[in-house]
Formats: structure tokens, sequence, C-alpha cells
């Protein structure tokens, strides 16, 4: 899971294109980084471990240039993260320079007998292969492009693939299970894993299929088949601003995202619901009728497709979540069911293989994305976008808000019985309330109050359970704090025994009937443990009376109150890690789209 | 000179228009269906500025989000002034993000783009500002010119006997930045009309004679006059459905509801059969207007509810602003007490700021003033002045 930039055609600006890119890929995965340009007969490489500050001072103290090169930030699968780790990577002549995302499963016996054959490795990467593929290919007489494709072919694996050789002015690429864009501009041409990194220089885009090949040269592109036969491709208009991508004020891009909210749901919301007439209506999914479903997620997202199992339960239609990777690989009957897949990138490599499970056992697919010509978007039945448009910090905010609203959408589109009045009203609310409760919380002094603690427990009842899930999810990725989060009822099966006066515990209670009474105990049993205890509720129950500290929400209806009580754990993740300083847009270990099995 | 960097103070709060500030500058307060800083940067791109610099403070997130990175594909940057410590002190601020010569101006006051077009083009180096002629200049800081050269410089002046107003559009070289430095605090605050006068003591201040649309709001009741004047002036985003009748694309509008222009409906709002909504009437952003609701100059913002069968005159309304079915506000000319002042013979109905909920069949006497969050009870009668967060139950 890393980010590929390449361009040809920029001339002088070569390496200042590559930079921009790689920066605007960093969300990728950004533990080393690298780029490669060909000036000439040579190829230069240059690349480093860290942040891709590290790389620019890298640069700064040499005069490598070219017209024509391929950059990487790389986030590690096989091998540690140091600087002979680092993509691109060469092959023994130092006239092929490879940079790849994705895992060659067959890497160690290719590796075995390129070796034996003499070639030396320099790298614990599976990658360095590739380079190795192509000069043997190139020695016994290939052309560059024919090179590349020889050593493609002996691939087993998922891959995007981008290589130049010295002496040619082009930039070779290949995809397998690994997205891959060009961008199309007047003299120049561009390829990257994900749009942005191009998208100030152009917004005309040709998406690359699995089994595709490119050549990028100066005076155009061509994209092939598997048997070099050209693919008629069309160039699509993507419309996302570039300038989306900046911070505007805000110290992190979390922080922005959070604060976007409003705006994001409204854009969900536009042209879908009808609240005079009590219709919600889902263009792209035409007719469609619900009445099994199995939603298919990974990490946010899964907590999503718990909440939209819980609404269509509710609804009489059998609906599970499951984590996509056990998915995948245990997968339950199907053919009866619509799997939904529910992806901000569309690109999750493992929800992606339990969609594509579920399709090759003949189940219907519809993919619930924030990306329109992701991957998920392109291979399912249906698709159906969030609308919450970029999303820069890697922990997930504006866009589960957004899942969560699409969820209810879908419910009332697309399940018998037609839509709830008090419901379509109360999504309406939605984003004025998050609004509210932007304007209005107080989660920052609630950081501040319980900085030093062991752990933090998040506790939740129904719909509140995923949103527990959540916000025990946001606080580990950004804090690197231990947090849990668990349905209320299980407290006492277990957890109980971890809850001391040093871990705090955030219980979310919604309304004044018996989810809300049932949490209320739970709460008096943490409390006679000693734990401070965070409500976050709307006030109706009196739950107030045994919190330590209230995180209010304005009284609505159950369901979007649960993308309230999670705005507010969003804002305590935040200023915790805030406050300890944390690399919060870009947390420790971890990358934005998980784009490797 | 050509000047390409615009400076917007939007960091105040502008206290005299709570209770509607409660959670977002004035700068940020509607006008005709949008923000009235948004009318602003509309004039600083359309007189060809190409990078624009916001200072902002109170509640700046709420310029933030709604601004984003870029307005128009002219790149923002943001400033914060921490403490607000006057507008030479917002500008100050700004004096990192700047390199040339800027124009300066306020982020609350609505103004023809000939204004600015004015000040940019009799700008040569030496520092300039626009005046004007205006009916009340008492209000402003009145000016002396003499033959183009700005000769004084009055704040809030006694009488009315002089006649031009500083309109509060600026062009500076960066040579203000340390005219600012030298300008005395008065009781810890940087006022930008003292540094002109320290500007004046250098040398020489161009003043732009000039004219054309230049509107504000002082008080809560101010926006109702500002949104007239722009409908009036067409200054609106959406398409023109009818003469004057401006809807956006996305708002449903049951055929059987009476749109008498001018009358702006923005983005996702929702008005029912047999409503009668106009003359000079702005509705926000996914507001809901129920069957049989009238609605006269009167504005409502984001969000806003209106329940079957109320009707609202002179009225202005903040976000998530609810309205039981049945509630009356009859409007017409009224006393409005804030604070200390009365304010006699305004034409103002009700004034309900941002989550104000109202059960249904109350009623208002002309020139009720509703704090934030506040609560009405089913069938009361509200008069005066309501603080935020209170619940009047009868």
């Amino acid at each position: 899971m890393c980010g590929i930039i390449g361009c040809v055609g920029c001339g002088d600006g070569t390496l200042d294109t590559l930079m921009h890119g790689l920066s605007k890929l960093e969300y990728r995965g950004y533990d080393s980084a690298g780029v490669a340009l060909v000036d000439d007969r040579s190829v230069s490489v240059v690349k480093k471990s860290g942040e891709l500050d590290a790389l620019r001072e890298e640069l700064a103290g040499t005069d490598v240039g070219g017209r024509v090169g391929i950059g990487h930030t790389r986030w590690s699968t096989h091998g540690p993260p140091t600087d002979g780790n680092a993509h691109p990577h060469r092959d023994c002549t130092g006239g092929v320079a490879v940079v790849h995302n994705g895992i060659i499963e067959n890497y160690q016996s290719l590796r075995d007998e390129l070796a034996e054959s003499g070639h030396e490795f320099r790298s614990d990467t599976d990658t360095e292969v590739v380079p190795h593929l192509i000069e043997a290919s190139l020695e016994s007489g290939a052309d560059p492009e024919a090179a590349f494709r020889e050593a493609i072919a002996r691939l087993e694996g998922s891959y995007a693939i981008a290589c130049v050789v010295a002496g040619t002015d082009s930039v070779f690429v290949a995809r397998n299970d690994s997205p891959l864009v060009l961008g199309i501009a007047e003299g120049a041409t561009y390829l990257a894993s994900d749009v942005p990194a191009f998208r100030e220089f152009t917004d005309k885009v040709v998406y690359l299929e699995d089994g595709e090949y490119a050549r990028l040269d100066t005076d155009g592109w061509r994209v092939s088949d598997v048997d070099g036969q050209t693919v008629e491709k069309s160039i699509e208009t993507v419309s996302w601003d570039p300038e989306d991508t900046g911070k505007s004020g805000y110290d992190h891009f979390m922080l922005k995202e959070i604060h976007e909210q409003p705006r994001a749901l409204r854009q969900c919301l536009q042209g879908r619901v009808d609240e005079l007439r009590g219709t919600v209506t889902l263009e792209e999914l035409g007719e469609l009728s619900l009445e099994r479903v199995h939603l298919v997620a990974a990490g946010t997202s899964y907590h999503a497709a718990i909440y939209g199992a819980q609404l269509l339960q509710a609804k009489g239609v059998p609906a599970q979540p499951f984590l996509s990777h056990e998915y995948a690989t245990s997968p339950p009957p199907a053919e009866d069911a619509i799997v939904i897949g529910v992806s901000q990138s569309g690109e999750t490599a493992d929800t992606l293989a339990a969609t594509r499970e579920a399709r090759r056992r003949g189940a219907e697919t519809l993919a619930l994305t924030n990306t329109v010509g992701s991957t998920m978007a392109r291979e399912c039945d249906h698709v159906s976008y969030i609308r919450s448009g970029p999303e820069i910090g890697v922990a997930a905010t504006k866009t589960f808000a957004g899942q969560q609203t699409a969820l209810n959408l879908l419910t009332e589109a697309a399940t018998e019985g037609g839509a709830d009045r008090d419901v379509i009203a109360a999504i309406r609310n939605v984003p004025g309330q998050v609004q509210e409760v932007l304007d209005n919380s107080t989660a920052e002094a609630v950081a501040e109050a319980y900085l030093d603690s062991d752990a933090y427990f998040f506790i939740g009842r129904s719909l509140n359970f995923p949103v527990a899930l959540e916000g025990a999810l946001k606080m580990k990725e950004i804090s690197y704090k231990h947090a849990e989060g668990f349905a209320a009822g299980e407290l006492k099966h277990g957890p109980l025994a971890l809850v001391t006066s040093q871990t705090p515990v955030f219980a979310t209670v919604v309304g004044d009937g018996e989810l809300a009474r049932k949490t209320v105990g739970n709460v008096k049993e943490v409390e006679a443990r000693d734990a401070p205890v965070v409500a976050i509720t709307d006030g109706q129950s009196d739950v107030a009376r045994y919190a330590d500290h209230v995180l209010e929400i304005p009284e609505t209806h159950p369901r979007t109150a649960a993308i309230l009580t999670n705005v507010q754990l969003q804002l305590v993740a935040y200023h915790t890690a805030a406050k300890l300083g944390r690399s919060i847009d870009k947390p420790r270990n971890l990358a934005k789209s998980v784009t490797v099995e | 000179m050509d000047i390409t960097t615009g400076i917007v103070l939007a960091a105040g709060e502008g206290t005299r228009l709570r209770p509607l500030t409660f959670n977002r500058p004035k700068t940020m307060l509607p006008a005709a269906g949008r923000p009235i800083l948004e009318h602003v940067l509309d004039v600083l791109v359309d007189c060809g500025i190409e990078r624009l610099c916001l200072v902002v403070g109170y509640q700046h997130e709420r310029v933030q989000e709604h601004f984003g990175p870029s307005y128009r594909d002219v790149p923002i940057t943001y400033v914060h002034q921490k403490k607000q410590l006057g507008s030479g002190h917002a500008l100050q601020q700004a004096a990192p993000e700047t390199d040339g010569p800027v124009l300066v101006l306020n982020g609350d006051r609505v103004l023809d783009e000939g204004i600015v077009a004015d000040v940019l083009e009799g700008f040569d180096g030496t520092p300039a500002m626009a005046v004007l002629d205006h009916p009340t200049p008492t209000k402003y800081g009145v000016v002396e010119v003499d033959d183009g050269t700005l000769s004084k410089l009055v704040e809030k002046p006694e009488s009315d006997s002089f006649g031009q107003i500083n309109a509060g559009v600026y062009a500076f070289g960066e040579s203000v930045f340390d005219a600012i430095e030298r300008t005395p605090r008065r009781s810890g605050e940087l006022h930008l009309p003292d540094v002109i006068g320290t500007l004046m003591d250098d040398g020489e201040v161009r003043a732009v004679s000039t004219d054309g649309l230049w509107v504000d709001a002082t008080y809560p009741w101010d926006l109702l006059y500002l949104t007239r004047e722009l409908l009036a002036n067409g200054r609106v985003q959406f398409p023109e459905r009818s003469h004057n009748v401006w809807v956006a694309d996305s708002a449903r509008v049951h055929p059987d509801a009476t749109l008498q222009g001018p009358v702006v409906v923005g983005p996702d709002a929702e008005i029912a059969a047999s409503a009668v909504v106009g003359p000079d009437v702005a509705v926000g952003r996914n507001a809901t207007i129920g069957g049989n609701v009238t609605l006269q100059n009167t504005l409502l913002d984001s969000d806003c509810r209106v329940g079957p069968g109320s009707t609202l005159v002179d009225c202005v309304a903040g976000q998530s602003v609810s309205i039981g079915p049945g509630t009356v506000v009859p409007g017409g000319p009224s006393d409005v007490r804030v604070g200390d002042r009365v304010f006699e013979n305004q034409g103002l109905g009700a004034v309900l700021a941002d989550r104000v909920s109202v059960g249904g069949g109350a009623t208002f006497t002309p020139g009720t003033l509703v704090g934030a969050d506040a609560t009405i009870g089913t069938g009361a009668h509200v008069s005066g002045w309501i603080r935020d967060g209170a619940e009047v139950v009868r």
C-alpha cells in the first residue's frame, strides 16, 4: 500500500511534478519515499526512509534531473522501512528503475531463480525482482517494452507497477488488483495511484483496468491488453478541486474534516430526500429492493456496516455485517443476498476480495463508496456514493458520518413499506444538528481531564454499539492510547475486570426508554469501580447524575442521534491526540486506504 | 501599481448584532441567501484580486469551513487574530502573509465592485482610501478632503456637518506595516483610522471619491434592509425562475405555493402547498416551509422549519430555528430595547437567534428579540428580550 506517481513531458519541471504528486499521495503511506529520473543515457535514483521531508533534504544536496520520471511513497509490507527498501528499485546495471504497489506472491521463487543466474539483490523487498527480470529480458535482446511485458507476465499477485529504462523517454506501467490512473494534459501525461497526485495539472483521466498495460511517451500514451492489442479507453473528467486538499487554516486535516461534516452530509442528501412528499430516492439504484443483505467492510467502514445492518433489520430485512477479510476467506452462503461493500476509497483490498468472492458465488453486489471511478464502484453491479468529498486525514471522520447517512437513505429508499416520515425529517435535520454539536462541544475539556488515563472504554447499546466501537478506534488510531469499545450489555461479561479509577468510560445514552435505562445501569456498575464516566447524551435520561462529564447532543430520532454521538467522540479523540502531540493526520503504522490484503 | 492581494478583516464578532452572533461572526450572517462575506469576496474576485487573505478570529472555524482553501479558484490564506484588538491590529497579523501592496477592507459590508475598482485604479504607491457621500454620516468615520488628499478624519463625529465618509476600503504599500508599528494604541487597541492618521503625518493619503452600493448591518433588524437592498440589486447567485424570484436548483417548491418576488429560495429548501412567500423574503438552505405559511419581509437562515399555518412578518431567524404550527409574528413598527437603549419605530417583528424552538400557536409582540437556544412554549405570548437558552412557558 503505497503511492505511485509518474510523468512524461514535464521537461525541467519533472522532479517538481513528482515531488508535488508524492506530497498529495502521502496519505497512502509514508515510511519512505523515492524518485527515479531518466536523463539521456542514465537513470538517477534518490530515495530515503522517513517522511517526504527526508527525501526533500536528500534531494537538496544533489543535482538530479531528467525529462521522464517516476516516484513512490512506501508503506512497508516486505522488509522494514529503510533507505535500501525504499522504492524505486533498480537492476544490476542501474539502467532500469521500478516502483510498485501491491504484493508479488511468487517473489521468493523468482528471486531464487534470478540470484542463481547471477543477479545481485540489494533489498528485502518483493519489488526488486521486477527490475532484474526486465534486465534479463533486455540482455536477451528484447526492446524495453517487450522486456517490461515479459517481466510482468512472470508475476503472480497484486501490483501497480511503473518502470523507466535508461535511453528511453517512456514510462511503462501495468496494473493488476491495485489502482492506477493516467492523467492526460496538453503535452504531458501523468500516472498515479490516485487522482489528487496530478489533479493540479489536469482533470482528464483514464482509469486502467486489471490486466492492462500502458506506455507513456513524449508524444502521447497508449493502453494495451495482455496480448499487446490497443485498448480504446474513454477519457473521463474528474470534478474535485485540487485546493480541496489544503488545510484551510486548520491545524490538521482531521479537524478540518470534522468541521466539514455538515457540508458533507448536505451533499449526501442533496436531491435524494423529499420531506413534503415523504420519499427518499437513490436514482443510481433504480428500483433495487433489498431483501437479504450482507454488508462487508473493514475498519471504520465495518462500524458503519454494523449500523447499516441494524437499520435494515429494523425494517425486517435480514442483514448481517461481516469483516471483509474474514468474509473473503470464510464466506457464508450468499447466493440470494445482495452483498454491499462499504469502503471510503473503493480500493480497500480486503473488501474488494469480499465483493469479488460474493460475485464469484453468484451474489449481486453493491458498492457504497466515496470514490467515483474506484475499482469497487466499477466492479460491483450497483453503486451508491456517499458524496463526502476527498478525505485526507488517515482517521476517517466525515466519511463515517457520510456512510451512516447514506445507509439511512439506502434503508428508506430500497426496502418494502416506503420511507418513514419521522426519519426523513430527522435526516434533514442532521447537518444543522452536527453543526450544533460542533458549536457547543466541550470535548476539549474532557480530553484534557483524562489525558493521563491508562485506557479508555466506550460503551453503547443498539445503534450506539457501533459508535462505541468507532469511538475507541478513533482514540487508538490517533492518540496511540489503549481504547476498547463494547456493547454496554457485554461489560459485565468480562471487560468490567479492566475498569479502574484510571480508565474513563464513555457511555452513549440516548432517549429515556429501556435502552437508556439499561445503559445507565451499566454506568452505575462502572461508577461503583471508581471509573470516571463521560456521558454522551441528549439529556432525556438521568445519566448526568452519575457522570463526571457530559457531552450533549440535541434531542432527535435515535437513528440520527448515533451520528451526533459519534461526532462528540471524534472530537474527544482529536483533542486527546492533539494534546499528546501525536501525528494526527498520519498516525504511525497506518495508511489511508489499505490497498493490500 | 498593480495590487493582487486582498486582505479582508473578518475577525470581529459584531456584538451589536447579538444574539445572532452567538455561534458565528457578523461576516457569516446571511444576506440574500448567503453570508455577507461571500458578497465581499465576490467583489474582490471580480476586481481581479488573485490572492485572498482572511483575518479571522471570533468563531473562525465557521469562516474556514465555509470558504475552505479557495474561493472561485482564488487561493485563500487564513490569518488568526487571537484577541480582537482593533482593525489595525487585525491588519498587522497579516503582515507575514503579504508581499507587495495590498487592498484592505472589512468583511462585514456589502459594496459595489466600482468602489474597489476605483481604489485599485487610484493607487500609485501612495496610501489611498475610498470616500463616499452618505445620508447619515454620523454612524461612520467622517472625512475632509482637499483636492483628492485626505485632510481630516473624524471617528464618530458629533454632528452631521460633514458630507463624506470613510468607506473602509484601503490600498496600502508595504510601508503600512511600519506605520502600524509606530501608531500608539488606545486602551490596548489599535484601529485602522489611527494608522491612517500616522500615514497622514508621514505624508499624503489619497482620498478616492467613489459611489455605488455600500450597505451594512449594525443591528439585527438591519439584516432585513440588507437583504432587501441585495434583492433589489439582483445580487443573488441562484437561477431567476421568474421576475425577481430566484430559486436554487435543488430546492423543492410545491406548484401550489406562491412566490411573490423579490424572493430567494436556497438549496434543498422545501416549500409546501399554499404557502405564500414574499415579497422581500430569503429562505435559507435546507429550510422547510409548511403548508399555508405566510412569509413577508423575512429572513430565514439555513435549516429553519416553519410549521403549517404560521405567519411571519418582518422576522429574522438564525440557523435551525424551529417554529411550530400556527405561530404568528405580526410585525410592524416597534420600539426595540437592546440593553439600556431603545430604538424607536423599527420595522421589526421578531429576531429569533440560532436554534430557537417555538411551540405551536405562539405569538410575538413586534420588536421581540429571542436569544440562541431559547425555548418558547406552545401558545406562549412573547415580548421584549429573551436571554440565550431561556425557557418561556407562557
